[in-house]
């Protein structure tokens, strides 16, 4: 019978800890969050030796201290959950902080084995590590891989499944000076005596204690014994202690690295090498800007034969269903509503895998980390922490998981500044109302004018930070401090993998909220409103001001006419708060074209609207409240109705102070007649 | 191993910066709706931000170039990310122009006309000379690379 067991991945950020996981459970992974928190969990699934491991791959984390939710949740799964086995990625070229967190898993006293990563950039830096050695110092499996091209994993599993069949784990205690030994061993002694702790390994609990991680001692604040502990604890300085512990856990690392490599540090790498230019202080920005555009330029230009390729099938498969079904009303629903609608969103699927794709190769290969590098000195001058720069950009992709993101920035003030404009950035649902319009209206120089919109919301970002950061939120601007990973060739199937997992999403989200939204458009829009005479789904009354969607457009029409907006437009607007997408798929139903975005193009330029009303509602688009997801995640991120209100206002007043800008001086001055 | 950065490099890193300077301000120029009269002859758009990327790579090269002169021999780095740049630029300009070719079969109505030509670009001839360098130094330049300076940087 095959045996089941859990691995957790664990390890520093940026070690090649995905590439690791990516390799052993290839496509058999599940994405969600971790219980009650909104930090992604990985799960997958191999089938090793006759034992099926369930591999959960833990946020990255320096330490298995309190400093951070991502500790705090690598730690409570660790203890709580208890895995098997703890494999933790090493990154071969960083080796002295990478063991510190080794040092803190061998306290806790897991099955641990080690997968030396890297290993080839260590080798290419000249670096020379005895793993042999380092097993027999640190009484644990140390396996060699190079998680990129999948090297080593085989060995890896099968030191877990030795590990697994191990009678004893290693008992590894790093001996600490007197005062901490003596302390610990009183803490030690009082925790053992009572139950409630009986969870936990007593020696890590009473060093956490000594530590003074919040955490810990919360949990033990609601033991019996804590009068104790607390005495115990009153006898010293946590603050000292902790500086103490933190040493003495680094000696005992140089020891040992000592005896077990031979560190290079006087050589140029080819990642310092590359260093030098993309963060040159005066060509850093504009290498920058380059990349960006040429990831544009491919996201938004090769992607069109693919996006004709399902314009073509969705129009066919519309077609079809309005010939085939011989009910009027039900043909309408499933080729004018249900396909055509979700046909209109599925359109921009190669866009959208195309732009994660692009953000997943800078991210893999080690680029962004120095994107925000370069960033902070222009971070710092609005207000912003150089931190928060990766939350934005992800936000081009999608503004959720950039929300969740903004939880590297330690600072809660830069980080509620970060949450709050991170809506501004130009997710790629509204990419769709983009490329329409801009299609339509602007011609060849389409790219431009979406180009232009991505720096406007930029721009809109930037100056919003310096405002709240000079008025309502107001502080010291934080230092910045962050890694630089060794730079990586992205390999093909990460970033597919990468791509797919988002644009999985985006699919389900087609096929789920966008159809119910979609549908839900088609219902209003051929429901007969109060006093008309036609009937469901008849032509005088679908789509017309006779429907119901009609009626409450026309009530929300003085709203948006000083924008040049007619009463359809204030309908998609509505409902492009539950997805962005449907703001196009509504357009679709409500001009009465389906998913043909061609026609749509036509009608609009055709007079529907002008073109200052079309730039005007892009830019509406991108500024106005953001979709039900991103509000969802802003409430839970700030903890805060009163910040999530404040965001959703101030975008939206922004939004119509934009447009009616845009098209009222620009129709005053003849532009773009 | 040490190794020295030579004529080769800085006349390399001449030639590109130059040529990607000065192609880069031709597309610029074009864009502000001057006419060069190079356009037709050159395959140059009318693209102020593709210009302005162009001019990026020269600022590269030319940067490595002041750098080696001076005697600092890490200024080979900029040449190392010159090159990896023009044939990212190179890579963007063929996936554009095959889109456009495979766009072209998918819905011929709408290129009726439409020479595949219309879409090449400075950026795919220029990036040949990216490819020569490539091949040239392909043992020195890999990301893994380690190079053991002499003086200066």
């Amino acid at each position: 019978m095959t045996e089941k067991i859990t691995i957790a991945l664990a390890g520093n950020p940026n070690v090649g800890k995905t590439s690791i996981f990516n390799s052993i459970t290839g496509s058999k992974q599940h994405v969600g969050n971790w219980p009650g928190v909104t930090v992604e969990r990985k799960i997958g699934k191999k089938v090793h030796n006759d034992v099926m491991m369930e591999i959960v791959d833990l946020p990255g984390t320096y330490s298995l201290t309190a400093y951070s939710l991502d500790e705090i949740i690598a730690r409570d799964f660790i203890i709580e959950e208890k895995p098997d086995v703890v494999v933790q990625v090493i990154d071969a070229t960083n080796l002295e902080r990478n063991m510190y967190l080794t040092t803190q898993l061998m306290e806790l006293g897991v099955r641990l084995v080690i997968a030396l990563n890297m290993t080839d950039l260590a080798l290419a830096k000249g670096d020379n590590i005895n793993e042999k050695k380092m097993q027999e110092f640190l009484e644990v499996p140390v396996i060699s891989t190079i998680g990129s091209k999948g090297t080593g994993i085989e060995g890896l599993l099968d030191a877990v499944t030795e590990e697994l069949h191990k009678t004893r784990v290693t008992e590894n205690v790093f001996n600490y000076d007197n005062q901490i030994e003596e302390r610990a061993e009183k803490l030690g002694v009082v925790l053992d005596s009572d139950p409630y702790f009986a969870h936990y390994p007593s020696r890590w609990f009473s060093l956490k204690l000594l530590e003074g991680d919040e955490n810990i001692i919360k949990k033990a604040k609601e033991s019996g014994s804590y009068p104790e502990i607390q005495k115990i604890l009153n006898e010293t300085d946590a603050e000292i202690l902790e500086a103490k512990v933190a040493d003495q856990r680094y000696k005992t690392i140089q020891t040992m690295l000592r005896q077990v490599c031979n560190i290079n540090t006087c050589r140029l790498t080819g990642s310092d090498m590359v260093d030098r230019v993309v963060t040159n202080k005066v060509l850093g920005i504009p290498i920058f800007l380059s990349l960006m555009w040429a990831a544009f330029e491919i996201t938004f230009t090769f992607a069109t034969p693919f996006m004709n390729m399902i314009d073509i099938f969705f129009g066919w498969m519309a077609e079809t269903a309005t010939t085939v079904i011989p009910v009027p009303w039900m043909a309408s629903l499933v080729g004018e509503g249900m396909i055509a609608g979700v046909g209109s969103v599925i359109i921009f699927l190669p866009n959208i895998l195309l732009l994660f794709f692009m953000i997943s190769l800078m991210e893999d290969s080690g680029y962004m980390a120095r994107a925000a590098f370069i960033m902070d000195k222009i971070m710092s001058k609005v207000g912003l922490h150089g931190k928060s720069f990766i939350p934005l950009v992800m936000g081009f992709g999608c503004n959720v998981p950039a929300i969740m993101a903004t939880r590297t920035i330690e600072d809660t003030r830069d980080r509620l500044i970060t949450i709050l404009i991170t809506p501004f950035m130009s997710c790629g649902a509204r990419l769709p109302v983009y490329v329409l319009l801009a299609g339509a209206f602007f011609g060849r120089d389409a790219g431009v004018v979406i180009f232009s919109l991505y720096a406007l919301g930029i721009l809109v970002a930037v100056v919003s930070a310096k405002l709240m950061r000079s008025t309502i939120l107001k502080g010291e601007d934080t230092p910045f401090i962050m890694e630089l990973p060794s730079y990586k060739i992205p390999t093909l199937r990460g970033s597919l993998i990468h791509m797919w997992e988002r644009g999985k999403i985006y699919l389900k989200k087609a096929g789920t909220i966008i159809l119910i939204g979609v549908v839900g458009v088609w219902l209003l829009a051929s429901i007969p409103a109060p006093g008309s005479s036609g009937t469901f789904a008849s032509e005088e009354i679908y789509g017309t001001t006779e429907s119901m969607i009609g009626m409450i457009g026309q009530a929300l029409e003085p709203l948006v006419t000083p924008l040049g907006f007619d009463w359809k437009i204030a309908v998609a607007l509505v409902f492009g708060v539950v997805a962005k997408e449907i703001v196009v798929g509504s357009m679709g139903v409500l001009y009465g074209v389906g998913d043909n975005e061609e026609n749509l193009s036509n009608i609009l330029a055709a007079g529907a609207m002008t073109p200052l009303a079309a730039l005007g509602l892009m830019v509406f688009t991108l500024l106005y409240v953001p979709c039900f997801a991103c509000i969802g995640v802003i409430k839970r991120e700030t903890g805060s109705w009163k910040w999530t209100l404040f965001q959703l206002a101030y975008g939206t007043t922004l939004a119509w102070v934009f447009a009616f800008v845009i098209y009222q001086v620009g129709t005053r001055m003849g532009l773009l007649a | 191993m040490k190794r020295s950065y030579g004529s080769k490099e800085m006349a390399f890193a001449a030639l590109a910066g130059v040529l990607y300077a000065f192609f880069g301000l031709l597309h610029i120029v074009e864009g502000l709706g001057i006419d060069t009269g190079m356009a037709g002859l050159l395959f140059i758009p009318g693209d102020i931000l593709g210009g302005f990327c162009l001019v990026v790579i020269g600022a590269v090269f030319l940067n490595g170039l002041r750098e080696m002169l001076q005697g600092i021999n890490a200024g080979v780095s900029f040449v190392y990310v010159g090159i990896l740049m023009s044939l990212i630029f190179a890579a963007v300009y063929l996936l554009i122009m095959g889109g456009n070719l495979l766009d072209s079969l998918i819905v011929p109505d709408d290129y009726e006309g439409w020479n595949v030509m219309e879409t090449f670009r400075p950026g795919i001839y220029l990036g040949l000379i990216s490819l020569f360098g490539i091949f040239h130094w392909k043992d020195k330049f890999s990301l893994n690379e380690v190079l053991v300076f002499r003086e200066g940087a």
